[in-house]
């Protein structure tokens, strides 16, 4: 005894199909035109959604508490990304307590799958997913964004404060 | 009792000199010493059951017999370094007998077959180099030192060298190390000092008491020697008596005298109104006895091994109930981070570690758990390292806290009440 | 020879030998930092402890030696133990420096941590500052911080280079090392520190932040900086060449080699290359320029003449006197030699004064075709017209060859063709310029100062049109060695 459910052959011809389906949509439509404030979509530009605060979007690189971009170029992120979408090249800070910090930081934006892969590996606060996710453009448009715009776009108001502090740490002497 | 073996002269000012020291029958021992074969005189040694007296109580004739039996260059070190806290018997000895010590030394390196000695001062004792360097240039002079000494055919030579203010100094291939111009830093042992040493070359390193102890052993005879102490610790020491007695001083006991009858009798017992809390048996490094623990000791080497501790260098530190055990233990584990020459890595982080752990303890911002971690890192130093400073740090902070928990606990609980301590005026 | 056992394992080491150095030989693995086979042993880390059975206490493997029949383990919870507090104890004062520290990757500290490290650090109170960033020289920064104290930059100042110029200053856990002073470190020897530092208190200026250790991939060749012909190791990954290590070689270098070894990378890199045929300024197809080329030899017949410099490998030098003596049956074949009066220098550890790494290989080969033309013979035939087609096989290490625009200027009057593994702009004066490939790209063989044969591999292809002279040979006989892929930068 078969328990497969076969389609009956009256449901197999092709009209009724269609009546039932538009009886469908009616029923939706004139559900919503009643129900308006319970519709799911939202009217963008004007409503946009609420994501969480671990929604994995545009990058943010933090910077320390006198402005400076807190990524010490450990190179991390770099080696943890599966898209392998991250660039940094390395510089000598004057300041022997900074040390090391990037010169080119770079993200290629068509690449990244938005893992979060990076966060997770950075040992120090310095990249985060922020909660943006549109970045558009055309084609021809330049996607591999750098620190200038990672770090200090107009969105950011300056500069996202990081949480681990090299100041405070060396403070209490670890 | 005092058994007056070394110490029989030392309140006459003339012993210092040449000639009052041998008016008092000085250098006759020196004489008959060098009439006698040096394996005769080894073996006499050897047979008395003479242990060093820095510390280690190592049988000395022992010792002697690991030098190779050649013609080689062979170097004799006196370590008058007296680095250990709460020692000052060999200070003693140098400033009233300096020729007591040049004597054991002529005749310890007539038996080892050196030709070249060298007596390693610590620099902080000025006093006692003046003493002994006078005492040198008077024994130079009679012809007791030198070539062809007294017409033995056995020439010596003989050095002061100061130290510059190192415990670490003290170690026997520390103070190679430092004699040779080098850091004083230990050596790795093999091989040992006794093989190659100074210069590479085959060395003894003896205490300033085990040297001057050769001449009543050579002049009255081994067993007359064994008459005074026990069987396993034979003959008399010098103990620097400190702390809160009455009467404290460098008295010379015979060795198996009982602790408590050296702090009452010879150190005139407790200030009054106190309680006896505590007694460190043989300087710093040695592990604390309880009071009951102290009540039942006797000054040897087997009772106090037993017991857990060691004679060491005969520094002997009692301490009453007016003293906290936090302070003093915070103020030991400061010296011994300091002193630390930082080659190897257990102890150099080690003593730092225990250092600022028991500074936080004093300030009372520590918890239980810092007490046990106290315990692990000090049970983890032990053993580690190239000589026994890392052992000698960490003996008194498990010791310390073992015995006297509760007050550590209380302490945690109540703070710190009494003025400001030693430990708290340096840091 | 002395048998004993090693973690259930036996081996037969000779007499005197040390444990540690019983371990190294069987290739077992044991925890150390201050212990080096080039450098005395100092025993100070305490990390090598091993257990020997009959004796209670553990034992340091660098300083005991093996006896008959000793049965040695570090596997035991004992040794385990011991390892992990004596880590940790070099841990509690180590800074957090690990994202700027170039040793990440192959720092010794790390290596440990995953097998024996504590995971937990216990210790809560302030760590000891030191000082940071010390400039020690032209070659060398140091880091006080992260020294562990190993002393082997300090012994090998001390027993290799005999200069002396580190030491440990003040005592405990406020040791550092430093120079008297602040003298600077400027012996020519002074990267091997870097090497040898099992952290990240030495770091090579040059290499300094440039690349992360796990990004790079090694090969190994011979370094063609000088007649010695040390062993080397070169790093690399897609984006060029980064340093150049020693590797330990018994015959001719041991376990060091010298700093003017560690450019030799450099010249290989995109940015100095010749990366495509010139015919004067302007750039040909390297099929056309091979032509170009055949041709021209093939007229001049056996007035053409070969100016050849030792810096090409056995292989190569054969190919090209073969084709001279035999095709072209040319007997102009010169010999040009940078610096011949210092040949003969040496400092007394590595460094040599022929800076050509198969100088007697050449001269051997030479011997055999009975060449013995130099350049001043060139140069006379030259500008007295005998000879007018030059092929000129040059020096891919353009420093020590300082009197190149001379040479230059004189070959510019009649048609040169000129082979280079790097560019220089005063090669467009020239008729015709080919690359060729460097020595980190080509498989050969050179022979060094001793008469030893050293292997070089092909590790990297940074120029896709740059050819060996065996190459150009079999294309001048007619094969087609036409080149597609280039890496891109």
């Amino acid at each position: 005894m078969s328990v497969v459910k076969r389609p009956s052959s009256v449901s197999q011809w092709y009209l009724p199909g269609i009546f039932v389906g538009l009886y469908h949509t009616l029923k939706a439509l004139l559900y919503n035109l009643s129900h308006r404030q319970k519709m799911q979509t939202l009217d963008y530009p004007e409503e946009k959604f609420e994501y969480s605060p671990r929604f994995k979007g545009t990058h943010v690189l933090t910077v320390k508490k006198d402005g400076a971009i807190r990524c010490t170029a450990c190179m991390l992120c770099a080696t943890n990304c599966p898209a392998q979408c991250i660039t940094i090249i390395a510089s000598e800070h004057e300041d022997p307590s900074v040390e090391k910090f990037p010169i080119a930081y770079e993200i290629d934006m068509l690449r990244c799958v938005f893992c979060g892969f990076c966060e997770e590996a950075c040992p120090v606060d310095a990249v985060r997913m922020g909660p943006e996710w549109q970045i558009p453009g055309i084609s021809g448009t330049n996607f591999v964004k750098g620190i200038d715009f990672l770090a200090f776009r107009s969105q950011l108001k300056g500069g996202i404060s990081s949480v681990l502090d090299d100041q405070e740490r060396h403070g209490q002497g670890i | 009792m005092e058994s007056k073996l070394l110490t029989e002269h030392y309140d006459k000012e003339s012993f210092r000199t040449l000639k009052g020291y041998q008016e008092l029958g000085g250098y006759e021992v020196l004489k008959k010493a060098l009439k006698m074969k040096p394996a005769e005189i080894i073996a006499t040694v050897k047979e008395s059951g003479l242990r060093g007296r820095g510390g280690a109580g190592f049988s000395t004739g022992t010792k002697w017999s690991f030098l190779p039996k050649n013609d080689e260059d062979r170097y004799l070190l006196c370590n008058a370094d007296e680095g250990e806290p709460g020692t000052f018997k060999d200070r003693l000895m140098m400033e009233r007998a300096p020729h007591q010590l040049i004597e054991g030394m002529i005749i310890s390196a007539y038996a080892i077959g050196s030709k070249k000695s060298y007596i390693y001062i610590r620099g902080e004792y000025t006093y006692p180099i003046r003493v002994v360097e006078q005492a040198l240039r008077e024994a130079y002079d009679a012809g007791l030192l030198g070539k062809n000494i007294l017409g033995s055919g056995f020439s010596h030579d003989m050095d002061v060298y100061r130290g510059a203010g190192a415990y670490i100094c003290g170690e026997e291939t520390g103070m190679i190390s430092s004699l040779e111009g080098l850091k004083g830093q230990p050596k790795l042992k093999p091989p040992f000092p006794a093989v190659k040493g100074y210069l590479k070359k085959p060395t003894i390193v003896n205490n300033v008491e085990t040297l001057a102890a050769v001449v009543p052993i050579i002049r009255d005879g081994a067993q007359a020697y064994r008459k005074f102490g026990t069987e396993k610790s034979a003959g008399t020491k010098l103990f620097s008596l400190s702390g809160d007695v009455v009467k404290p001083g460098n008295y010379e006991v015979t060795l198996g005298y009982k602790l408590s009858d050296l702090i009452n009798n010879e150190g005139g017992g407790l200030k009054s109104g106190r309680k006896l809390k505590a007694v460190i048996p043989g300087g710093s490094s040695a592990p604390v006895l309880t009071a009951e623990e102290a009540a039942k000791a006797t000054l040897d080497y087997e009772c106090l091994q037993q017991m857990g501790s060691m004679l060491g260098s005969g520094a002997v530190i009692v301490i009453d109930d007016s003293h906290s055990m936090v302070d003093l233990l915070s103020t030991i584990m400061h010296f011994y981070h300091h002193e630390s020459c930082g080659q190897c890595t257990p102890c150099r982080e080690g003593t730092g570690w225990l250092d600022k752990m028991l500074h936080r303890i004093l300030l009372g911002e520590a918890k239980s758990q810092d007490l046990d971690q106290v315990l692990n890192v000090a049970k983890n130093m032990m053993g580690r390292t190239i000589c026994a400073l890392s052992d000698a740090a960490a003996l008194p902070a498990i010791s310390f806290v073992s015995k006297f928990r509760d007050e550590f606990e209380r302490h945690l609980k109540e703070g710190f009440k009494e003025g400001k301590s030693h430990a708290q005026m340096h840091h | 020879m002395l048998k004993c056992t090693i973690n259930g394992k036996e081996i037969e080491v000779s007499s005197g030998a040390t444990i540690m150095e019983a371990y190294h030989k069987l290739q077992e693995e044991i925890a150390y930092y201050c212990w080096h086979p080039g450098l005395s042993v100092a025993g100070v880390c305490r990390m090598c402890m091993v257990e020997i059975e009959g004796n209670p206490k553990l034992q340091i493997a660098c300083n005991t030696p093996v006896a008959e029949g000793m049965k040695i383990t570090n596997e035991s919870e004992k040794v385990k133990e011991s390892v992990k507090w004596t880590l940790d104890f070099h841990l509690i004062n180590h800074p957090l420096d690990c994202p700027i520290c170039d040793q990440a990757g192959e720092c010794g500290l790390q290596e440990f941590y995953m097998t024996y490290g504590k995971y937990n650090p216990e210790m809560g109170d302030r760590k000891v500052k030191k000082h940071k960033v010390v400039d020690l020289g032209s070659q060398v920064v140091l880091d006080t911080e992260r020294c562990i104290l190993c002393s082997r930059c300090v012994r090998f100042t001390e027993e290799v280079t005999k200069t002396n110029e580190l030491g440990i200053f003040n005592r405990g856990d406020h040791s550092e090392i430093g120079t008297f002073e602040n003298r600077p470190l400027n012996n020519k020897y002074a990267v091997n520190t870097v090497d040898i530092c099992p952290v990240g208190a030495l770091t090579s200026k040059d290499f300094r932040f440039r690349q992360r250790a796990w990004y790079l991939k090694e090969f190994e060749t011979t370094c063609n900086g000088c007649s010695t012909g040390c062993r080397v190791n070169v790093f690399h990954n897609q984006n060029g060449l980064f340093r150049v290590k020693p590797i330990y070689d018994e015959a001719v270098n041991g376990h060091w080699m010298c700093d003017e070894g560690r450019d030799i990378y450099k010249h290989i890199n995109l940015d100095q290359r010749l990366r495509h045929s010139k015919a004067g300024a302007q750039q040909v197809p390297l099929e056309k320029a091979l032509e170009t080329a055949k041709q021209a030899l093939k007229a001049a017949g056996s007035s053409a003449a070969l100016l050849i410099t030792a810096q090409y490998t056995q292989e190569e030098n054969q190919a090209i006197l073969d084709f001279f003596s035999n095709e072209l049956k040319s007997s102009n074949i010169f010999y040009w030699k940078n610096n011949e009066e210092t040949f003969e220098d040496f400092d007394g550890l590595l460094i040599r004064g022929d800076k050509n790494p198969n100088t007697q290989g050449l001269m051997n080969l030479l011997k055999e075709k009975s060449a013995s033309g130099s350049w001043k013979d060139l140069k006379a035939k030259v500008e007295s017209g005998q000879i007018k087609t030059v092929l000129v096989a040059g020096p891919e290490m353009l420093s020590v060859y300082p009197d190149l625009n001379e040479k230059v200027t004189v070959l510019s009057k009649t048609q040169t063709i000129w082979l280079s593994t790097c560019e220089h702009e005063f090669f467009d004066q020239l008729s015709l310029q080919l690359p060729v490939s460097g020595f980190a790209e080509k498989n050969g063989t050179y022979v060094n100062y001793a008469g030893l044969e050293r292997k070089i591999q092909a590790g990297v292809k940074f120029v896709a049109e740059a050819l060996t002279l065996q190459e150009i040979v079999s294309a001048f006989r007619g094969a087609n060695v036409s080149k597609t892929n280039e890496v891109a930068l």
